[in-house]
């Protein structure tokens, strides 16, 4: 394995969370929309859990992508959905999850809070009168809720980490309060797991539920880390170093899973 | 059952269970009659201005686009509409002047959502499998479902969505009610004349809606003998008697895909991207003219706005075949 030396954003928050699938190849990942969930774990099928057990938003069960994938049509399309052992509904893998098959969901988040909340609603202004409106919950609301873990990507900005969001789209640890999930309706012991960014992970307080910073990247220190936070997570006591990308990596996520750079191309370049 | 919270949206189409029941009783045909139209009869006759109206899929796979473009050609007026998993249905129509109420479960471009709120679209919130399951809901004649999702947050306080004490054990359970749209639009791979129809590929929820809906209109990728669907019924994926109206429409989802048939066209849906994401609208209303209102049919369509050379380019683009036919 070579130590990669440049590489976006995008690329380092995949190359950790294929990683992550490696761990868990036996465990079970339902997916809603395309970036950089669906893509990361399409790079750890071609790399390294070739059986993976994908389960798309739209029905797709165990799909073995005819990848590159057109541009645009990460997902919902004929190539996304090829050589699939079923092909059923939203409703149908709706209700795989609620009985509780579904062991991680990975999941795009605009802005998140010390509990791990989801805001893919609008920004600024209120509900009826927003400065900035996107698309709405989309399937990340039925991820977050019924997964038994979820795992976020977010950049690490000052603004997506903030301490009160607008709005919560879809369900982290809500107040934070024990239980607060299953009063309001959700299943038991599901919540957040880790919330990936370029360039930490982070995990959640099972006492408080707050957020933790679990490892950071070699090329940063916690502090740099804390200031592209609008608030101050708990931190472990031994913090982990992420190893970086390596060319096998980066290789199979440029050549054969996403040529276009459609999403790998997203952020910042890293030069170590 | 004892209510622990309420969200505070309004729901657009209360269900009526017997209401519906004696309107399927009078309306829907049982015989196996041939129900085959033109695009402009079908919307001209079962979409009226104030109808709730649901779709399959997205104007990227499989969605019934050529419809959409009838129903906006045809100017309707104050139609309600179920946003899950779309991306320009919603936009479209809304920037067209059709529709006054929307679920959300998702619709693409926020900008244009944001334009609507200004032009008093009313809205509630939801997720795509929210209103996937109301539509089960609608399609099981029952007026509510229970769900393991949606509750704690914004898109729940922003529905109408309640909190219940679940009446045989302790436990909190999410309710949402049964939607039974006025309308149901569906594009399919093949269907016969009396709207015995097939769907290969996954979906959203096609028979959901199919079942649930008062009026079920089904466009087809091509019209095949009865004969197919009797020496093959496990492929047939709504029955006839669901079915009202069955428009033949070759590409009619252009521009998205409709797998093993033809690939989707980047280039028109990053234009629909473009135009929506026009905060002024004008690109929008452009677009529209171009694309609906100064074209009579989806024949003319296909002929003038597509061409016949980008149709054989997307038909060779969709290598795909395998399960797909």
């Amino acid at each position: 394995m070579t130590r990669a030396t440049t590489f976006t954003e995008a690329e380092a928050s995949c190359c950790i969370t294929a990683r992550m699938i490696k761990q868990g190849w036996d465990k079970s990942y339902w997916v809603g929309g395309g970036g950089t969930p669906l893509i990361s774990a399409l790079m750890a099928q071609k790399l390294y859990v070739p059986y993976l057990t994908l389960v798309l938003e739209d029905g797709v069960i165990a799909p073995q992508p005819d990848i590159p994938l057109d541009p645009l049509m990460v997902f919902v399309s004929a190539k996304a959905n090829y050589r699939a052992v079923a092909w059923t509904n939203m409703n149908t893998v709706c209700s795989h999850a609620s009985l509780g098959l579904f062991d991680y969901g990975i999941l795009l988040t605009l802005q998140t809070d010390p509990y791990g909340n989801i805001n893919s609603s609008f920004l600024g202004g209120d509900f009826y009168h927003p400065v900035r409106r996107f698309g709405g919950a989309g399937g990340a609301n039925e991820i977050a809720s019924m997964c038994w873990r979820t795992i976020l990507h977010c950049t690490q900005e000052k603004r997506k980490f903030v301490k009160k969001m607008d709005f919560i789209t879809s369900p982290g640890y809500l107040d934070g309060s024990p239980h607060a999930r299953e009063r309001a309706g959700l299943p038991a012991n599901t919540g957040p797991y880790r919330v990936v960014t370029p360039e930490a992970v982070f995990g959640f307080d099972e006492e408080t539920r707050y957020m933790k910073l679990l490892a950071i990247a070699e090329w940063v220190e916690v502090k740099d880390v804390l200031d592209k936070m609008d608030f101050e997570p708990m931190t472990a006591k031994k913090m982990e170093r992420l190893e970086p990308p390596t060319e096998e990596e980066l290789q199979i996520l440029r050549v054969n899973v996403d040529p276009s750079g459609g999403t790998i191309g997203e952020g910042k370049w890293i030069n170590l | 059952m004892e209510i622990l919270d309420s969200g505070i949206g309004e729901l657009f189409h209360i269900p009526d269970l017997d209401g519906h029941r004696a309107y399927i009783r009078e309306n829907k045909k049982r015989a196996l009659v041939e129900k085959v139209m033109t695009e402009q009869e079908a919307i001209s006759k079962y979409v009226n201005d104030g109808d709730y109206l649901c779709y399959d899929c997205t104007m990227l796979m499989r969605g019934p686009s050529s419809l959409v473009r009838e129903v906006i050609r045809q100017r309707k007026k104050n139609l309600g509409l179920g946003g899950r998993f779309t991306y320009m249905i919603v936009i479209l129509m809304a920037a067209a002047g059709c529709v006054n109420r929307i679920d959300i479960g998702y619709i693409g471009v926020g900008a244009a959502l944001k334009r609507a709120f200004d032009q008093g679209i009313k809205v509630a919130e939801w997720s795509n499998s929210t209103l996937t399951m109301r539509l089960l809901a609608g399609s099981l004649g029952i007026p509510f479902i229970p769900i393991r999702f949606l509750g704690g947050t914004g898109a729940f306080h922003y529905s109408a969505a309640k909190l219940a004490k679940d009446p045989w054990g302790d436990k909190e359970v999410v309710l949402v009610p049964a939607l039974n749209p006025d309308v149901g639009l569906i594009h399919v791979h093949q269907c016969d004349v009396y709207g015995n129809a097939r769907i290969f590929g996954p979906s959203v929820s096609p028979l959901e809606i199919a079942t649930a809906s008062k009026k079920v209109i089904v466009s087809t990728e091509e019209i095949i003998d009865t004969e197919y669907i009797r020496r093959d019924p496990g492929r047939t994926t709504i029955p006839y008697y669901l079915v009202d109206a069955v428009v033949e429409a070759p590409f009619g989802s252009h521009p998205g895909e409709v797998a093993g048939v033809y690939a989707s066209d980047p280039e028109s849906i990053f234009e629909m991207f473009r135009v929506a994401g026009d905060a002024t609208g004008k690109q929008m209303e452009q677009f529209l003219e171009k694309t609906v209102y100064s074209i009579t049919n989806h024949k003319e369509y296909l002929e003038k706005i597509v061409g016949l050379e980008k149709i054989l380019a997307l038909k060779r683009r969709a290598t795909i075949k395998q399960g797909y036919s």
